[in-house]
């Protein structure tokens, strides 16, 4: 054997990546008509969300200080962010208690990369890319009537679009991890969903108790309102800090959870 | 007769006991899905008149908001939509072949099983808002009345329900249609806000579909908004769509199971 | 490490004196149950695996036999690395196999026969190309590897095809292939013919076989199957109940002075006038149709076609056919060699 190095390179995990985008490219493409009609399910929610805040400004100028254009701005910020979170991730943790209830697992543990890896990038969901296009379309429309600078402040786009899909990962992450403990985790799942709803609305509206949750101890407001903030008014560098520190403390746990999960995981297998 | 009502009511209970058993994970999916769409409402009305400094928004204050809030969360909970999926997913997966063997109608079969923690927590509901509500000057009566219509509203979303499930015999992608379905409900049946603060030349969209009758209308009720003949007319439009609904299932499941058998499930 | 720096007298895996026991938690209902489980676990222990030690050597075919529960799949799931044993040691090519160090999960494979690791919606060799970028398998070498397997596998116009229109047969095929495109220098598997037919569980065998012979690769083996056990295997371990109870060649099963006597008589006896006369244990007596092996019942209308087969030792069959002619007339009688399935059969009644 050749490969002697004691971990496998990132350029590694790179060719696997791309190796599992291909294999679902191909996947959807003999199911297509299953993703067309995910697509349009998100594109009507969409359509919901905007006729919501629609309405509501037909009765109201302004929504604690944010206009409809920036609103909608908002909307577009967030829509991308979970479009590419649906694109990349979500089907995994559809599948996620498979990995322990069918032992799953046990196939990736013996696999020379990391077996969180490959569960996560396992199942993408390509046509979904589409929702992403659909979603910048409305940050564009709305950034000039929101206010947004533009300019070189374009490229801050794709980095807090990253930021929103690591919150969403990490968050999903934490509410799935419970399938070691629990064979009941979908109550978790759909935990995670109610508290999602936080997510669709600018943080800011938020009375201060919800804000501060929605911003540390269950960080929704990271998915779309954060970057969406960000975009418009800029940030101060202790809430760069802040949100460092949070995403960090998450990972951390989720990462100290997942070890505890496959010790329980190999103690109690026979 | 007899027989009839015994496998009804043995659906019920073993409905009611299926949503039961774990009974923290039920409570706290009561609460979670009472609580969370309460709080958005709440947190919008907040930023619009506290923040915003708004006094009224198509002719309702702050507190009629709120209230319109509270009251929304008891009728919300009986709206139904999800056991509907529990349809469409029997015939994609042919599971409804063992149904159709048992003596009892299977689409009927599956409303009873959802119903049956819903009915538990109307009444509970129904008893605390008679409790909480004439506190607040509420009449017990038409707190009774709101929830006869939501209960009314629940079997026409069902009908509903399980006519665009029927879709699940021809074509493959019956969850999409519930999922649309179902946002739809969360916005026109009036659990998201008021519909009366649809603008003005929205508002037809809401009153020519039965969605109003779930929320908005048990809401209107409770709050004695609405006089004793306009209930009436409601009561009218409600029967009216119950007809529709039955007619509806009959057809699309009557065409739907004959292909069905034919296909040899 | 790998095998090459290995002195060529070490075997390739080592066992000493593994203990495996489980902790499956008591878990109660709901939620609430689920909170206790994370404050205050109470655990219930099992023990798969009770002291088990053997050494394997490099290049040989190991069959690894037992009920269903005996630890078979314990054994293996330490051997892999997947779970740690409570106690004792294993080490397999050279280190611990709980670390799973990246040049072990290199150099081995682990195939279930329940669980399919490839993708159910792609043609075969995509799920290959991901296993070539996870083993990081180069172009030439991947492409070589695949030739042969799937030549000797004799599945080549079937690697385009979707994985869920193929055969269960293919399809485990394709899973071998799967296993085996890193070349592992230890291949575990577990129940590799579990659902085939004959024909399909005999060309896997023959796979196996010439991959051994011709890789060098150590492959261990369970199966339920005596067939693929007979066939295969230099060397079989008997696992019952966590215990090791027969290591060595299958013959030597077979050479224990264990026989099987059939006779005819005139009229055929009930097994409980049988038995006492005998001397011997109901389920070493079984009653067969004279030409089929299917047992028949004792009501069956054929009675004189019926034959008796008794499992008993060489120096029993005097004194056994002596008491049956005391009794009865025979009309015919031959002595067997005991098949390996019953062999096998009585060793995991035997003594409990």
């Amino acid at each position: 054997m050749k490969t002697k190095e004691s971990y496998p390179s990132l350029a590694r995990y790179w060719r696997v990546f791309l190796v599992q985008v291909k294999n679902n490219f191909v996947r959807e493409a003999v199911y297509r008509t299953n993703f067309l009609t995910m697509m349009i399910v998100d594109l009507i929610w969409l359509g919901i969300e905007y006729t919501l805040f629609a309405i509501i400004y037909a009765n109201t100028p302004t929504l604690a200080g944010w206009t409809q254009p920036q609103v909608f701005f908002f909307l577009g910020v967030f829509f991308s962010s979970d479009a590419l979170f649906t694109t990349l991730f979500q089907r995994n943790f559809w599948n996620f208690s498979d990995l322990v209830n069918k032992g799953d697992l046990d196939i990736l543990l013996t696999k020379p990369v990391h077996p969180l890896f490959l569960a996560l990038t396992r199942w993408m969901n390509l046509t979904a890319v589409f929702n992403l296009f659909l979603g910048l379309g409305i940050l564009i429309r709305y950034a000039d009537e929101a206010g947004f600078a533009g300019g070189s402040r374009w490229f801050l786009v794709p980095l807090w679009l990253l930021i929103g899909v690591l919150a969403a990962l990490l968050l999903r992450f934490a509410f799935s991890i419970w399938i070691f403990w629990t064979d009941r985790s979908w109550a978790l799942s759909r935990l995670y969903y109610q508290f999602f709803a936080f997510a669709t609305k600018p943080d800011s509206l938020y009375p201060k108790v919800i804000r501060y949750t929605i911003l540390t101890a269950l960080p929704f407001g990271f998915i779309g309102s954060v970057p969406a903030r960000a975009l418009l008014r800029g940030i101060s560098f202790s809430e760069c800090v802040g949100i460092t520190a949070v995403l960090a403390t998450f990972a951390l746990i989720n990462g100290v959870l997942w070890k505890k999960g496959l010790r329980r995981y190999q103690s109690a297998s026979s | 007769m007899n027989l009839n009502l015994k496998w009804r009511w043995a659906a019920l209970k073993n409905g009611f006991q299926d949503a039961t058993a774990y009974r923290l994970e039920f409570l706290f999916e009561v609460l979670g899905s009472a609580l969370v769409p309460a709080a958005i409402q709440w947190v919008l009305w907040y930023a619009m008149f506290k923040v915003g400094g708004a006094t009224e928004v198509a002719g309702m204050t702050y507190a009629d908001l709120l209230q319109y809030t509270w009251i929304s969360l008891m009728f919300t909970q009986i709206r139904g939509g999800d056991h509907d999926f529990e349809l469409q997913e029997m015939i994609r997966s042919g599971g409804l072949s063992t149904y159709l063997l048992r003596p009892c109608g299977v689409v009927e079969f599956v409303w009873l099983r959802g119903v049956a923690p819903k009915l538990f927590i109307a009444g509970v509901g129904l008893v605390v808002g008679m409790i909480i509500g004439t506190a607040y000057g509420l009449s017990p009566v038409h707190l009774a009345v709101g929830m006869i219509f939501a209960v009314l509203g629940n079997i026409i979303h069902y009908q509903l329900s399980a006519s665009l499930a029927s879709v699940a015999f021809w074509w493959e992608e019956g969850y999409s249609l519930l999922m649309v379905k179902n946002m739809l409900v969360s916005l026109l049946s009036g659990e998201l806000l008021p519909l009366t603060l649809f603008p003005k030349n929205w508002q037809w969209v809401w009153e020519n579909t039965p969605f109003y009758l779930f929320v908005f209308a048990p809401v209107q009720i409770a709050q004695g908004k609405w006089s004793a003949s306009q209930i009436t007319s409601h009561l009218g439009i409600a029967c009216f769509w119950l007809v529709i609904g039955w007619s509806l299932i009959r057809m699309s499941w009557g065409l739907g199971i004959r292909r069905y058998q034919s296909l040899g499930g | 490490m790998t095998l090459d720096q290995t002195p060529q007298s070490k075997p390739i895996i080592q066992v000493r004196n593994v203990r495996r026991s489980f902790r499956s938690p008591k878990k109660e209902e709901g939620l609430k149950g689920t909170l206790k489980l994370l404050v205050k676990p109470e655990v219930q222990e099992h023990e798969a695996l009770k002291g088990v030690s053997f050494d394997i050597e490099a290049g040989s075919f190991i069959g690894l036999i037992g009920a269903n529960g005996a630890g078979k799949t314990t054994l293996l799931k330490i051997l892999s690395g997947l779970i740690p044993p409570t106690s004792g040691e294993a080490v397999v090519l050279g280190q611990d196999p709980f670390k799973r160090s990246m040049n072990f999960r290199h150099s081995i494979a682990l195939v279930m026969g329940q669980k399919a690791q490839l993708w159910w919606d792609l043609p075969a060799v995509d799920a290959f190309e991901l296993l070539k970028a996870i083993y990081d398998i180069p172009e030439d070498t991947y492409r070589e590897r695949l030739n042969t397997l799937a030549e000797l596998l004799d599945v080549k116009r079937l690697l385009n095809t979707q994985i869920r229109r193929l055969s269960l047969g293919e399809r485990m095929k394709m899973e071998l292939i799967g296993a085996l495109i890193h070349w592992p220098k230890v291949i575990f598997l577990d129940e590799p013919t579990i659902g085939l037919d004959v024909l399909a569980a005999h060309k896997l065998r023959e796979f196996l076989r010439e991959f051994n012979r011709r890789e060098k690769a150590t492959i261990i083996l369970t199966s339920h199957n005596m067939d693929d056990i007979e066939r295969l295997c230099s060397r079989v371990l008997i696992i019952k109940q966590g215990q090791l109870i027969f290591d060595g060649e299958p013959k030597k099963l077979k050479q224990s002075d264990e026989c099987q006597l059939r006779v005819r008589l005139v009229e055929t006896p009930s097994i409980e006038e049988l038995t006492p006369l005998l001397g011997l244990s109901p389920t070493a007596i079984a009653f067969t149709g004279a030409d089929s092996d299917s047992p028949t019942k004792a009501d069956d209308e054929d009675t004189e076609a019926r034959s008796i087969r008794m499992s008993l030792r060489r120096n029993q069959i005097t004194s056994t056919l002596q008491s049956l002619m005391s009794k009865y007339t025979l009309v015919d009688m031959a002595i067997e060699e005991q098949s390996l399935e019953k062999v096998i059969q009585r060793l995991y009644e035997s003594e409990s």
